[in-house]
């Protein structure tokens, strides 16, 4: 059960960690890197304990960057690959 | 006042989680069952007055007026100067000339009000928080320059916001500064993502104000006359209020307990009262709470409901952390219930209780004691420290100056 639904706008960036953080209730955070974002995944884990919440964010934001520019507008025609690493 | 000292014992238990160093223990680990601290307090300060815990940092204040703190400090929030963790106690960088009244500690920030009505904050204030006209953390408490002019009474820290109480009888009394998505700051009707210059909280004005909490999203108030207020996050998933809301009782409350999703509160008749506890004390476990939220599905509204299995005994004093809850009863039992995996509980397991259980010191509080002690209970996001105060018998207190050298 997740504890809580949070929206990405409300987790704060940690350049340390590498990944969008927020507060857990035993005192450490549940965190998120770009990485996992990009892959679709929408669980944050604390890293001290057994919660979670649900980040709550649009794929689409996380898809291109940082690798290639957007291809905004052309998507409709246009297949885009997907990017690798 | 050194008299008064003189006969006075205090003893400080801590447990829960403490990879932070909040315990106070010197030990970077959770603790499942109460450890007593040998806290190194300088003598000049006085025993412990209050302490405040927040995400993973406790600031101590002591009788004379001066501030300690420990524990999680990567923000700034422990006023040392540095962004650190402290294991164990340090002076929090106030001017020696300043006498600290009352202290809060919020999840990375922390407040501080003197004798003369000053405010200083530190920590993190990258929502405003801190109050200062900006986003800018800081490392050493640090001047609200809002309130030069005003008397604060009181503050109190939450999750990413703070809550100020001013001195007097009438007008605004109530102010607030950080993150106010979820309402946490009653300072409009709408939406206010955050403001960083305190704004004064609206629809408080004809009530006489007397304390206030701040936990997680949430704020509260109670006035003079036992009315409770509430406003920011919603509890038990009702919609959150971005004004205060009073909560129709016909009870008088004294104290208010704020968690992340929960509040705790007492009447003058020693009852103690929880609001929005759905989710207390099945965190880990989730076929309790699906059973639970069917049960509250049908009320719109989170009630108050009366706390159960005290056996008629009054509760003296309650707190909250995070997702667990502690009270204090007239003999001196403490009592400890809600989310469990830290060991926050003190029960020696990390297992959820839904009811309040008793915490073992492994002796009798006031055996030895002359008079029945004043045991003060302090809850952390996933912590909890009890001051156990007492006066000294006759006899003992002999026995134990023969050791140390008391002046006359």
């Amino acid at each position: 059960m997740s504890y809580d639904d949070v929206e990405i706008e409300d987790m704060e960036w940690n350049e340390e960690l590498q990944a969008y953080t927020y507060p857990c209730p035993c005192g450490d955070f549940f965190e998120i890197t770009k990485e996992d974002l990009k892959l679709g995944e929408e669980i944050a884990r604390c890293p001290g304990c057994s919660l979670y919440i649900t980040v709550i964010y649009n794929m689409e934001d996380f898809a291109g960057e940082p690798d290639r520019k957007s291809n905004k507008g052309l998507d409709s025609s246009k297949q885009n690959s997907i990017a690798v690493a | 006042m050194e008299d008064y000292e003189e006969e006075e014992k205090q003893e400080i238990w801590s447990w829960g989680a403490g990879t932070e160093g909040q315990l106070g223990t010197g030990k970077l680990q959770d603790e499942y069952s109460p450890q007593l601290l040998h806290l190194l307090l300088p003598s000049s300060a006085g025993p412990i007055f209050m302490l405040a815990c927040g995400g993973a940092h406790v600031i101590a204040l002591t009788s004379g007026g001066k501030v300690l703190s420990w524990g999680r400090g990567t923000s700034g929030q422990l006023g040392h100067g540095d962004t650190v963790n402290s294991p164990h106690p340090k002076p929090v960088m106030l001017s020696d000339s300043c006498f600290i009244t009352h202290v809060s500690a919020g999840w990375n920030h922390s407040g501080f009000v003197s004798d003369k009505g000053s405010l200083f904050t530190c920590g993190d204030g990258s929502f405003g928080q801190l109050g200062h006209g900006n986003n800018k953390s800081h490392s050493s408490p640090v001047k609200v320059s809002y309130f030069i002019n005003k008397h604060v009474e009181q503050i109190a820290c939450g999750m990413r916001h703070s809550l100020v109480l001013l001195k007097g009888s009438c007008g605004d009394r109530v102010y607030a500064f950080g993150s106010g998505k979820r309402g946490q700051l009653g300072v409009s009707k709408g939406r206010v993502n955050s403001v960083n210059l305190p704004e004064a909280t609206c629809r408080l004005e004809d009530a006489k104000i007397v304390s206030i909490a701040a936990n997680g999203d949430h704020s509260a108030a109670l006035s003079a006359d036992g009315n409770f207020y509430t406003w920011g996050r919603g509890f038990n998933g009702t919609s959150d209020a971005f004004s205060p809301r009073y909560i129709p009782a016909l009870l008088c409350f004294t104290e208010v307990a704020l968690g992340w999703n929960h509040a705790l509160l007492l009447t003058g008749d020693g009852e103690a009262f929880m609001l929005g506890g759905n989710h207390h004390g099945v965190l880990t476990n989730p076929n309790k709470l699906l059973s639970s939220v069917k049960h509250l599905q049908d009320s719109n509204e989170a009630n108050l409901e009366r706390v159960p299995c005290l056996e008629g005994k009054k509760v003296v004093h309650i707190a909250a952390g995070s997702e667990h809850s502690t009270l204090i009863t007239e003999d001196g039992v403490i009592k400890t219930w809600g989310w469990g995996e830290h060991g926050q509980l003190g029960l020696g397991n990390t297992s959820d209780q839904t009811l309040p259980q008793a915490v073992s010191l492994g002796r009798d509080v006031g055996e030895e004691e002359a008079a029945a002690p004043k045991i003060k209970v302090y809850c952390g996001s996933g912590f909890t420290i009890v001051v156990i105060t007492s006066l000294r018998r006759p006899h003992q207190r002999l026995f134990e100056c023969s050791n140390s050298v008391v002046p006359e």
